[in-house]
């Protein structure tokens, strides 16, 4: 929106369904979940559209909710005291080793970008999801837009009949403290939030309703709106026209929530875990044109067994993690395709009395492969004992900053909110550039 | 009935187990991969049992006449002289992390239990395999790996028990390998389909009464936030030959997993002891099946054991050493 400044929306992420979709984007082309500040216009695009170019590129934001252990994953410290009873294994990236839990990765580890230095200066979850998902605190009066919806925003197409953003988040469990918002981006760029199974509800045309039936509905639809809207040049009357036409999208887009349509040996690769089969969804969206998806895999947080915890998680992750990669390799969509894999913190190095680890955000790691990544790149070092970042260290923005960059994103593009210019991460934050292929 | 606590020391690592070797001195598995000799008052100084020390935490140990057998989560077993304070042998013995080492009453087998699901009988005094017991699901229920926690003889030693992450227990023939009974405790699996997805309880330790005919199972109940063990302590008593459960014991005041059990040797009463992020003891009349005591206790307790008078009791756990007496 940098060539058509909107103002500021307080719009918030929702569920959609086809009708939720329709009756809300309804609502925001009429004004009622607007601020006060002044008109944005969500749904009125067109010109914006215009604008747009798609990339063809796409990320996956693999969400591990609660703040998984660097230790029992990316950077482990066998035989320290905080490093806990796992070990660690070699990696296809000679002298870089990870936990024995992640065997599969640990085979790809030269396909993998692995940040072993973050600093995300925030233990707490909701405050540390907002940084890890915006890259920066929101302000008083500015609710700074998620990944996701400027993604959404800077990836998609302008004609595209798939949702710019989809989030899956099955469990309940810190939804809502990582509730995405597309804030002044409006609600074009919200997700299509699917928490309940892989489909959006109320998808599907009706039964009692023909194809014919529901074409020439539709034709008559556009008859009265356009005769309507002939002699009326109104936002409102726009906006309705275009949740018609991106509803219409949707419902033709039906069959990439279908997972059936999936042939059964790429479902079994996936396994049988929601996670995974969320995961092959994702890639379907990936393939279908779906600029942003987050598949979120709550919950993390091992305050009580967290080596047992991270027994139980790890592999799920690792086996994931590995076909997602070897499935986005096999069908050439690694060089198109970004995916991260981290959550909001990571846990402490001491162990508590419960056996678990608290959280902390001093020393974590983050993992990404695919499109614009240097690969079986190991950035960053923290000392013996996981306490604190001893070379490399980066922040929340720095990471966001990299996922922009690598999927050719300008960070330094700037939005504006009325007359004020707001870039896409806070002035002075830079990509980490030896990360960057 | 009252614990007292007689003393404590303070460690700076977790101890996962305890024996007392041949001389009734205290031996300790730690999270440093070693075993050692110890003073529970501190006063002394260690001896760490000299020889390759584990990998990983040693997470069980037991006594087989003047042998003691240690098992980590290194998947390996070690043999060692207790009056030497030095390995004699080790063994891979499983796949995945070895949760319990116990020995047979007669002092001659060695059971073990790990996260591969199998239980292995092993000759005491060589380390030969002799028997693998298979029959625990290697999956949970919802498709991730389960856990084999624990493993009890009885006081015969005819029979050996077993239990898992989602409460399946089998009682098995010990002398043939075939499964004598088994029977589920549902309650100890804390699986959370909707918050957060995983489960962290399962069935900890195992007991059979002094007359062989009851036997206990020890961990936690429903818990309402998965992030913490903060869920009541839990105990289930059963018929094992029928597989009818008897009573299901809670607790009200403690919460955490029941890491150990033993009975008093006259069968007045049954003594548990674990914890959350506190320490957790309790007493069960075992003519009511009722709680008697259950009380905070030090720290988390991953293992102790009972004096032969049953007057008494030493713990080992997180970052302690404890002596409880029982009156």
């Amino acid at each position: 929106m940098d060539d058509h400044p909107p103002s500021l929306c307080s719009a918030s992420a929702h569920d959609i369904s086809r009708r939720a979709f329709l009756s809300h984007s309804l609502a925001v082309g009429s004004g009622s979940l607007l601020g006060t500040t002044g008109a944005i216009h969500a749904l009125d695009e067109d010109s914006v559209n215009a604008a747009l170019k798609g990339t063809g590129k796409s990320v996956i934001l693999l969400w591990l909710a609660g703040g998984p252990s660097q230790f029992e994953t990316w950077d482990p410290k066998p035989g320290r005291s905080t490093g806990g009873p796992f070990a660690a294994i070699p990696t296809s990236v000679p002298g870089v080793h990870v936990s024995e839990l992640m065997p599969k990765m640990a085979r790809r580890m030269h396909k993998v970008t692995a940040i072993r230095s973050v600093n995300s200066r925030d233990a707490g979850h909701d405050t540390g999801a907002e940084m890890m998902l915006r890259g920066r605190k929101n302000e008083a009066a500015l609710t700074y837009p998620d990944m996701g919806s400027i993604l959404a925003k800077e990836l998609g197409r302008a004609d595209s009949r798939v949702p710019g953003y989809v989030s899956f988040y099955s469990q309940t469990e810190g939804r809502g403290s990582t509730r995405a918002t597309p804030s002044f981006l409006g609600a074009r760029y919200a997700p299509m939030i699917l928490n309940d199974g892989l489909m959006p509800p109320n998808l599907a045309r009706l039964s009692s309703i023909t194809t014919e039936d529901h074409r020439e509905r539709a034709q008559l639809r556009d008859l009265l709106s356009a005769r309507f809207a002939s002699n009326r040049n109104l936002e409102t009357v726009r906006s309705h026209a275009s949740a018609y036409a991106r509803v219409h999208g949707l419902m033709s887009s039906e069959s990439m929530f279908d997972i059936e349509q999936e042939p059964q040996w790429i479902r079994d690769r996936y396994g049988p875990s929601l996670f995974g089969q969320q995961a092959l969804m994702a890639r379907r969206m990936a393939e279908a044109g779906v600029p942003f998806i987050r598949v979120a895999r709550a919950w993390w947080d091992s305050h009580g067994q967290n080596f047992e915890t991270h027994q139980e998680m790890v592999p799920e992750l690792d086996h994931v993690m590995a076909t997602l990669m070897d499935d986005l390799e096999q069908r050439g969509m690694l060089e198109s395709t970004l995916v991260i894999a981290m959550g909001e913190f990571g846990r402490t190095p001491a162990i508590n009395p419960s056996l678990g680890r608290d959280h902390f955000a001093a020393a974590w790691s983050v993992a990404m492969f695919g499109t614009g990544l240097q690969q079986g790149a190991v950035y960053g070092t923290t000392d013996a004992d996981g306490q604190t970042v001893t070379e490399g260290e980066v922040g929340a923005g720095e990471i966001f900053a990299t996922v922009l960059a690598a999927v050719g994103v300008d960070p330094e593009k700037e939005y504006h909110v009325g007359s004020r210019p707001v870039p896409l991460v806070n002035p002075g934050i830079k990509p980490i550039r030896p990360l960057l292929a | 009935m009252k614990f007292t606590e007689l003393k404590r020391s303070a460690r700076k690592e977790i101890l996962f187990s305890v024996a007392e070797d041949e001389g009734g001195a205290l031996c300790v598995g730690t999270s440093e991969g070693k075993v050692v000799r110890t003073d529970p008052s501190g006063v002394d100084p260690d001896a760490v049992f000299q020889g390759e020390a584990h990998a990983s935490y040693v997470t069980g140990l037991a006594r087989a006449g003047s042998m003691l057998i240690s098992g980590s989560y290194d998947r390996h077993l070690v043999w060692w002289d207790g009056a030497g304070s030095r390995q004699l042998f080790r063994k891979s013995a499983h796949d995945k992390w070895i949760r319990k080492v116990t020995v047979s009453p007669d002092g001659k087998t060695v059971a073990t239990v790990a996260d591969d699901m199998v239980c292995r009988l092993w000759d005491a005094g060589t380390g030969t395999l002799k028997a693998e017991l298979r029959g625990h699901e290697p999956e949970t229920p919802d498709h991730y790996p389960s856990m084999l926690f624990t493993c009890a003889f009885n006081p015969a030693g005819d029979l050996l028990a077993t239990a898992d992450k989602v409460g399946r227990i089998i009682v098995w023939n010990a002398a043939t390998g075939a499964i004598a009974k088994s029977m589920d405790s549902p309650g100890m699996y804390t699986w959370d389909p909707i918050q957060r997805r995983h489960s962290i309880g399962g069935v900890r330790s195992l007991a059979f009464s002094p007359d062989g005919r009851t036997l206990v199972a020890g961990g936690i109940g429903k818990i309402g936030n998965i992030d913490h063990l903060a869920g009541n302590a839990r105990l289930e008593v059963f018929d094992w030959a029928s597989a009818k459960s008897l009573a299901v014991i809670e607790t009200g005041q403690v919460k955490g997993l029941v890491n150990r059990m033993a009975f008093h040797p006259g069968g007045k009463w049954l003594l548990g002891a674990g914890g959350d992020n506190k320490g957790l003891h309790l007493l069960v009349n075992c003519g009511t099946w009722k709680l008697e005591l259950e009380e905070p206790c030090a720290f988390h307790v991953h293992d102790f054991v009972l004096s032969p008078t049953a007057d008494r009791y030493t713990a080992v756990g997180h970052q302690g050493i404890c002596v409880q007496t029982i009156a």
